[in-house]
Formats: C-alpha cells, structure tokens, sequence
C-alpha cells in the first residue's frame, strides 16, 4: 500500500516537473527575441555578423550611443512619438470620460443604439481609414501635420476609451450619486466631486492603453506623416529599408523606442491585465 | 426610488451635453471618413492616371470578383486569422490551465507575458525578420540548420513566410489570450472543484465538464477580439515580409493597402477596404450571434 502510494506520488512529481518544464519552455520563447536583442544591440557592427552567432564578445555601448545622440539619432522621432501620444491621450480622456458617465449613468434616449454606434466604430479596420484619410488631409493640406494625426489616432483611442471607461463607472455604487443630489449638488459637481474620484484608478488604465496604442501605431504613422511627423515606429522601419544590415544599431535603437512602453507594462502589469480582461471576465454581461 | 428617478430623469440635457462631443467627434473621425470610403469605392481615383477619375458605378466591384489576386488575398486571410486564433487560443489556454498549477510562480508569468503585448508590432516584425529569421544570421535560423534541418529560407519562400507571419503573430498575442484565460480561471468560485474532487472526477473530465463551460464567455470573448484584430494585421506583416514573396503573405488588408498606396489606384483600393470591413462586420455578426445564442 506505501509503495503504491510512494509511486503514485513519484508519478505525481514527475507529471508536475513534466508540466512546469513546459510552462517554463514556452516562458522563455516568448522573453527570448528580447533578450537576445539586447544581446546583439552590445555587439560591435562586424561581431554581428559574425555567423555562427558568438555568445562570448566584448560588449560595447557603441550602438546605443550613436541610436541617442549619433548620426542615426532617433531622438527627434521619440519626440513626435511623445507628442503625438500625450495630445492623443488628452483629447481622449477629456471627450470619453463624459460620454462614458453619460452611457453608464444617465438615462438619455437612444442610449442603446448610440452605445451600440461607438461599439461598431471600433471595428473598422484601419486600413478602411487610412485611404480616405489620406485623401482628405491632402486636400487640407494635413498631412504630415500633429493635429492631422492625433485627429486620425482619435479614431481608435476614442472608441475604446468610451468602452473601458463604461466599465469602470458601472462599478460606482448608486448610493453614492444620491447622497450627492441629496446634498443638492449638482450634476457638475457631481461628476467632478463624486464620480471622477472613484473611477481614477479606470481613468489610469485607460490613459496607459491610449498612450500605449498611439505609441506603438504604424500604418497611419507611415502612411499619413513624413519628414516632420515621423513616430519612432516609422523611424524603426525605415532604419531596415535604408541601413540594411546595421541590425545591431536596429536592435539598439528599437530597445531605446520600447523601453517606455516595457516600463509602463511591467509597473502597470495589474492594471493592464484587468483592462483587457474587463469584458471577458464579467462574460461581457452588460452589452 | 421616485426621487432618484426624478433625479435621473430630472436633467434629459445634462446627459446630451456629456454624451455630445465625444460622438460628435466620433461622427467627423470615423464616420465621415467610411462614408468617403464608401463613395471612393464607386470611383476611379488612381493618382497615376488621374485624367480617368470620375464616377464608375459598379465596375471596381465587378473588377473585384474577377480579381485572382483579391481570391488569393480572401484565402490568406482565412488561412491567417483562423490558425492564428485558434493557436492563440489553445496555446494561451493550455497555459493558463498548466500556470494555475504553480502558484508560486505566477508572477513571473505575468510579468514576461506582458512584454510582447506591449511591443510596437512593426518592432515585432523587424525583430523576427532580422534576429529571428535572418538567412546566415537569425538565431532560430542557425538552431534549425544545427539541429539538421538544413536551410530554410523562411520570409524569402511561399509556404515557410505564411507560416512564419502566423508565428510571429501567435508570439505577439498568445499572452493577450493566456493573461485573460488566467484571470478567468483565478476567478472561478473553489468550491466547484471541492465537489466534483468529492465526486472522483478524473482532471480531463473536470476540465470538460466544469472549467471549459464556466470559461466558454472568456474563450468566446477572447475569438472576437483576436479575431478582429488578426483580420487587420498589418505593422508585423509589413515589417516582416511586405506581403511576399509575391504575393505569398498579401492578406486582404495588405492588399487594400498595396492597391491604394503603392499603385496608387485610390477607387479600386477603397472596394478591396470595403469587402475587408463587410467581412470584419459579418464575421463579428456571425460571433456575436453565437455568444447570445448558446447562452440562453
């Protein structure tokens, strides 16, 4: 009988360190394309190319120093990323956090329909904006302009925006908004005195995901801006079409671009898990 | 109760005035912009040869079912977004279920998870073509050749650059679906699992029986959100392999892409965005309608 039970505890183990060699296996394909780009970003232009890949080299700040402040500077692109991003975010936040009280909390006609309106609008593939976008700011003569793209980043942050924040302020408890009337406050005030400081935590993670969408978009980046609006993803592309094989500079430079966003994912990884977890762990009851 | 109606119902303006400027400038960014769209696709508007332009009525539609390379892009997409999902899916699931095993060890989870969703797709797609798949240079290149594979040319041949943008996606999202089936699992009330412990259940059958009907929401919700941003991948793809060789890796959104901006064929890209915006629609329709249906 021990014996049996012995065995089948051994089974057990081996089962168990079977299953988290796997989890652990497949940990590592997904943080080693970063690692080994940090790898590579420390080697010298001619130690790259070095094939069989060398793992012993002496590791140099070369690339990074010329990604910063050298001829490949990307500097002026992070710039543009940083402005673009934070105008983005702004204008987001203070057109969605009203809308989204509005659907969650007040009673207006039509709410359903509209709500379902804001819904659909994310759904448009963005390619489907990018070529009447393209005609219509060249006729204002808007592209490669900031405001011709924030206005153009508006159209998936907003949507989304509206979406999460609905979330956040169904959460507020209804006690609250009445003690508030009761104090005959009105609805302003409410809105600013009441409801705003119980849906910061909301109002955070929405900032993150706008930024960090506007931060990381390409094809509108590419397509709608230019020599003065060119995003740090732009410049990462074009740094491979124009420098062919200077991958270590690439690698450098791309680690530079990402770092905030790493930054922000790691410190803010409770908060971004929630956020895109909003709708699927409520079962996406409320639409 | 009646007070608070009155309260609620009190100030019909109050809510119009909040709900406004958001919608409004809903309506002039992407509204006004589909309409365009819309408009442009019954249009020749072809930069190159702009003394064409003018209204066409339905030709760039016609031209657009007898389009080879329109099939093509339809088959590509399919072939994309279906494999694509449902790896995410399986992989991001199986995960989730092997991680709940290991408490301890969550957060390292979650931490590494978090890196691919937060990179800039386009970084993504720069990262796989030159480090990972580079010929005489990316590692998993040299792996492949060590282990005795011989070379493969993966972005520069037909079948090897599919199935590399299908992983270099599946590696960007999997931890999007993994980090949400994690959270549903880490949600799910114990005492379901005390009963059916009593109860003898064997693991699979637990699994079949209680976890994957309690988590069907989070799969389903999951199949929708990846399925509509697979449909319009764009920045991995482009960055990786341009949509060839050839047209090897051209999904429809490429396509439309392509036509407009490389072709400048303005008219005939705005019909191949709209045919991509039909198919994001039905096929949202289609998922949306399974949701509702099976629940009740």
């Amino acid at each position: 009988m021990a014996a049996a039970a012995d065995r089948r505890d051994a089974e057990r183990l081996v089962t168990r360190a079977v299953l988290i060699g796997a989890a652990g296996a497949l940990l590592l394909l997904w943080v080693f394309p970063l690692i080994w780009a940090v790898v590579v970003s420390l080697k010298s232009e001619t130690e790259v190319l070095a094939y069989p890949p060398r793992l012993l080299f002496e590791p140099t700040l070369k690339n990074y120093q010329d990604a910063l402040v050298g001829g490949f500077s990307i500097l002026p692109s992070l710039m543009t990323s940083l402005i673009v991003s934070s105008a983005t975010t702004v204008l987001t936040i203070v057109l969605a956090v009203p809308a989204a009280y509005a659907f969650a909390r007040l009673r207006l006609r039509g709410k359903r329909a509209l709500g379902f309106y804001t819904l659909a609008t994310q759904m448009v593939p963005p390619v489907g904006l990018v070529i009447p976008y393209f005609l219509i700011l060249n006729r204002f003569g808007w592209l490669d302009t900031y405001h011709g793209m924030v206005i153009v980043y508006l159209t998936f942050s907003l949507p989304f925006a509206i979406w999460l924040m609905v979330s956040y302020m169904e959460d507020i408890p209804r006690e609250m908004e009445e003690a508030a009337f009761l104090d005959k406050a009105n609805r302003f005030q409410t809105l600013w005195h009441v409801i705003l400081p119980q849906v910061r935590g909301g109002i955070a993670v929405t900032v993150i995901f706008v930024f960090l969408n506007a931060w990381n978009e390409f094809l509108f980046a590419v397509q709608l801006g230019g020599n003065t609006v060119r995003p740090v993803t732009v410049a990462m592309y074009n740094f491979v079409s124009v420098e062919q094989t200077l991958w270590a500079k690439l690698s450098a430079a791309a680690l530079v671009a990402m770092v905030p966003m790493i930054v922000i994912g790691i410190a803010a990884q409770r908060q971004i898990v929630k956020g895109l977890t909003v709708g699927a762990v409520k079962g996406g009851g409320r639409r | 109760m009646r007070r608070h109606g009155r309260a609620l119902a009190g100030e019909p303006g109050f809510a119009l005035l909040m709900v406004s400027p958001g919608l409004l400038v809903l309506v002039l960014t992407t509204t006004f912009p589909l309409a365009y769209l819309i408009w442009s696709s019954f249009q020749s508007v072809n930069l190159a040869m702009p003394y064409l332009d003018g209204f066409v009525g339905l030709d760039n539609y016609r031209a657009m079912l007898q389009d080879g390379r329109f099939w093509h892009a339809m088959q590509l997409t399919g072939i994309y977004t279906v494999s694509s999902v449902l790896l995410q899916v399986a992989i991001g699931l199986g995960l989730a279920l092997l991680v709940m095993q290991i408490p301890a060890g969550q957060w390292l989870f979650r931490i590494v998870a978090i890196l691919p969703i937060v990179l800039a797709p386009v970084v993504v797609g720069l990262f796989w073509r030159t480090l990972m798949l580079a010929p005489n240079f990316g590692i998993l290149d040299f792996v492949v050749q060590a282990l005795g594979f011989g070379q493969v040319n993966w972005l520069g041949s037909p079948t090897p650059a599919l199935i590399s943008v299908i992983i270099i996606h599946t590696w960007q999202w999997t931890p999007f679906a993994f980090l949400v089936f994690l959270a549903s699992l880490a949600a799910l009330p114990p005492d379901v699992y005390e009963a059916a412990r009593i109860d003898k259940a064997n693991a699979v059958r637990r699994f079949i029986h209680i976890t994957l009907p309690l988590i069907r929401p989070a799969i389903v919700i999951v199949i929708i959100m990846r399925s509509m941003i697979a449909l319009s991948a764009f920045a991995a793809i482009f960055a990786a392999t341009g949509g060839g060789p050839g047209t090897a890796t051209e999904i429809l959104n490429l396509y439309a892409y392509k036509t407009s901006f490389v072709e400048l064929n303005f008219g005939y890209g705005s019909t191949l965005a709209v045919a991509l915006l039909l198919i994001t629609l039905g096929v949202s329709g289609v998922l949306f309608h399974l949701r509702t249906a099976r629940r009740t």
